[in-house]
């Protein structure tokens, strides 16, 4: 058994071929909580500036929460941490499923991945004996296929696994990670840097244990907040429906895009939402990640004359607005069947439903033809298209998979025109499908955001005032429930910090978002009670939301020492440039001028430059970053 | 005494019930240690909770050859006494379930012993795959189900 608080780190070098422990001082898991913390400060001692995301220099880092393993509720989840390839940035992705839990259990908090391999392997860990493994065979299989092989070569199906698929092999810039096959680790291309390491898997079997500080309190306090989150309203439409319950939300309330955003709504669009997963029998069961009772994973399965037999997870919403909403898609069968596809050769579906909503504009506006589409007709609504271009990008097969293989910013650029007005990215980055028109905080959120514009470093959804809960969260930050309105420019930047420096501790500890920041059964306050019986000290709410500050910051550093600046922090020119066309919201735009005085808003309350957006030397020295960051560039 | 009722299409393998099993008899989190283990066929996404059903004729108790393992007379419930178990498997191997298990730690088989009447992982078992039950009122209900499932298919529904 493990105190937990004896946090230990696991650094594999595939270019020689050589493991080795060390072990976190104690200090570190308080200043940075461990999970996210301290994988952004291994990454910043890690990975030198200017080094090539997709070479051996790159640092892959898997970290779990502090907690994850305990009984604390949804606290399972792992933090993926390097430098992206997509952004060329810091990059932190976080997945579900069991694998995190396993590798505390294994008897390691954090597993650093160094160097390339010359050949392809995979990393078994079993317990204390840790070996790297040939992958020849594994090279070219799916997730699932190759997750089937692993568990029959080790002779042991409980074991957990991290998998690349055959995007992560071929080094598609939105390539994921699947964590326990079907939980994704995605966005910004973590699977392409996996997969440039020649690492094809991860299996762990780990059959230790955790100790805590003061047990009994903790695992009161633990029961009692399954309960809470049990009977939190969001919890429970995320049991009945999924994250995909959504979709028909989202229409209602006209904030549905359409067509790469070109437009607003979209007929049919019901077919794709969760209610009707439910109620057409394609919900064959719901699904927790490890020690989550809210279970808002699916497993659908659809039977068809065009796709036969699918059994499959998801869709997400993300999922059924990017691949389906933006394609101008609203068919049941063609997103399961896309949603698996991307699964199984382990793509990012926000970014792989972008890429492919931008090339058909390109190809309807004539900017990209049948000839370079290699033959595809590439208009809005073409479910087989879709389809057919999801495996060409994932073996970067022909020119147009190659081409977007390389997400919506670089082709763009090799398309040329006018195309990069409707490619929906900042930073490299596809953005998620929050209309940042309607929402400005989302807009403010998503522009600062050190990975690219999407709402998992902040889940914003507080602004929007839907429930009671959530203009709770909005009064404790701004002192009035009247801020719970997604129209007003005020507040945001409030806003904005306080769900930074939540979800910060939130992904440290291990807990999902759904607990702390899209739904509020725990707060701040219990996680900072948790850490502290779990680790055997008192931690107050300020201290935990400072230390996640001062993760947030470090992740700021790290962006600026390579080259990240304000201008940097923006939005895609159409969400900045073209009002909504039409439906309720119609006329509604986020421009420059209310993002500028939201930045100045927000640079000021981080302490950072407002001019350059790199954090000031007396702020670093007040969140005890300034040793660490003394290469911080001087302007 | 009632027994544990398992209802596997409830299950959502959140693995709730084997934290607060583990938790609550050996004061650690460790699956391993938990005396219920939650199967997850993940292909199929079907998850099963295993848990021993204490049988009335209990094949662990006729395989054990030192009387650690019998049935508690007053509870009728399988219990395994860890200062006569000298760790030999024997249970383990017999049991058809795979509901009995040694521990790494200390040697000794372990089995569920109901927490006395008032199970850890039902108590934090969110969705209801883990009940309270005597076994007879599960047959009843069984025959209730069939009984509908019958009259629905019977009205062409």
């Amino acid at each position: 058994m493990r105190d937990l608080a004896k946090q230990r780190i696991l650094k594999v070098d595939l270019t020689s071929n050589s493991t080795s422990v060390e072990e976190v001082p104690h200090a570190e898991l308080v200043e940075f909580l461990g999970g996210r913390g301290i994988a952004a400060k291994l990454l910043y001692e890690l990975v030198n500036p200017g080094i090539d995301p997709l070479g051996p220099e790159n640092a892959l880092i898997f970290s779990p929460g502090t907690l994850s393993g305990t009984s604390a509720p949804s606290s399972g989840r792992t933090s993926v941490t390097c430098k992206g390839p997509a952004t060329g940035l810091y990059l932190k992705v976080s997945g579900g499923g069991h694998l995190g839990p396993e590798l505390k259990y294994a008897g390691y908090d954090y597993l650093v991945i160094q160097g390339a391999a010359s050949r392809p392997v995979y990393l078994w860990i079993d317990d204390d004996q840790v070996s790297i493994r040939d992958a020849g065979h594994l090279w070219g299989k799916t997730i699932r296929e190759a997750d089937r092989l692993i568990k029959a070569e080790v002779g042991d199906q409980d074991i957990e696994t991290a998998l690349i698929g055959q995007a992560g092999e071929s080094q598609v810039l939105f390539a994921n990670i699947m964590l326990s096959v079907y939980n994704s680790a995605s966005r910004g291309g973590v699977g392409a840097v996996m997969g440039s390491k020649g690492l094809k898997a991860i299996a762990v079997r780990g059959r230790g244990g955790l100790t805590v500080a003061h047990p009994e309190t903790f695992y009161q306090s633990t029961v009692q907040l399954r309960k809470a989150l049990a009977e939190d309203p969001s919890s429970q439409g995320l049991y009945q429906l999924g994250t995909v319950g959504g979709v028909l939300r989202e229409q209602e309330e006209g904030a549905l895009t359409s067509g790469n955003f070109s437009r607003m709504g979209l007929d049919g669009v019901e077919r794709i939402d969760g209610q009707h997963l439910v109620d057409a029998g394609y919900l064959t069961g719901r699904e927790s990640c490890f020690g989550c009772s809210t279970a808002c994973h699916r497993f659908v399965r659809s039977f068809s004359s065009a796709y036969g037999d699918v059994q499959a997870v998801g869709p997400e919403l993300e999922t059924a607005m990017a691949l389906g909403a933006n394609c101008t898609i609203a068919d049941t069968e063609v997103l399961i069947k896309a949603n698996e596809l991307c699964n199984d050769y382990g793509m990012d579906t926000i970014s792989a439903g972008h890429v492919i909503s931008w090339a058909m504009e390109c190809y309807e506006r004539g900017l990209l033809n049948q000839e370079r589409c290699d033959g595809l007709e590439l208009r809005f609504g073409n479910g087989a298209a879709q389809l057919e271009l999801i495996r060409r990008i994932a073996f970067r097969e022909g020119p147009l998979g190659d081409l977007l293989a390389n997400g919506t910013k670089r082709a763009a650029e090799e398309v040329g025109g006018d195309s990069w007005k409707w490619a929906m990215q900042v930073k490299g980055l596809e953005q998620a499908v929050t209309d940042t028109r309607i929402a400005k905080g989302y807009a403010l959120s998503f522009a600062i955001n050190p990975r690219g514009p999407d709402h998992l470093m902040t889940e914003l959804i507080a602004e929007l005032g839907y429930s009671e809960q959530a203009r709770e969260v909005v009064e404790k930050i701004t002192g009035s429930k009247e801020y719970a309105d997604p129209s007003m420019i005020e507040k945001r930047a409030e806003l904005v910090r306080w769900h930074e420096d939540c979800y910060a501790a939130t992904d440290a500890l291990g807990f999902c978002a759904f607990t702390s920041t899209s739904a509020y059964a725990i707060t701040p306050a219990n996680m900072a009670e948790l850490m502290g019986h779990a680790l055997g000290f008192e931690l107050s709410e300020e201290q935990l939301m400072m230390a996640g500050r001062r993760v947030v910051t470090l992740e700021r550093c790290f962006n600026a020492r390579e080259g990240a600046r304000r201008k940097d922090d923006t939005l895609p020119w159409r969400a900045l440039h073209e009002p909504v066309p039409s439906g309720a919201k119609k006329g509604m735009i986020t421009d420059q001028a209310s993002l500028d005085t939201m930045l100045d808003e927000y640079y000021s309350l981080h302490g950072w430059d407002p001019e350059t957006a790199i954090p000031k030397r007396e702020t670093l020295v007040a969140l005890g970053l300034a040793e660490l960051c003394s290469d911080m560039p001087v302007e | 005494m009632s027994g544990l009722v398992v209802d596997a299409s409830k299950c959502t393998a959140c693995r709730a019930c084997e934290l607060a099993c583990s938790f609550t008899h050996e004061g650690v989190f460790a699956p391993w240690l938990s005396r219920i283990r939650v199967v997850r066929l993940v292909d199929r996404g079907v998850n099963v909770p295993i848990v021993c059903v204490h049988c009335a004729r209990p094949a662990c108790v006729d395989a054990c050859p030192t009387g650690a393992a019998h049935i508690d007379r007053e509870s009728a419930v399988v219990r395994i006494n860890e200062d006569e178990c000298t760790g030999c498997g024997e249970c383990v191997k017999a049991c058809p379930f795979g509901a009995v298990e040694l521990s790494a730690e200390k040697g000794t088989a372990f089995v569920c012993d109901l927490c006395g009447g008032e199970p850890a992982c039902v108590a934090n078992c969110i969705h209801g795959a883990l009940t309270l039950g005597r076994v007879e009122m599960v047959a009843q209900r069984k025959r209730r189900a069939t009984a509908e499932a019958f009259a629905l298919a019977d009205q062409g529904g």
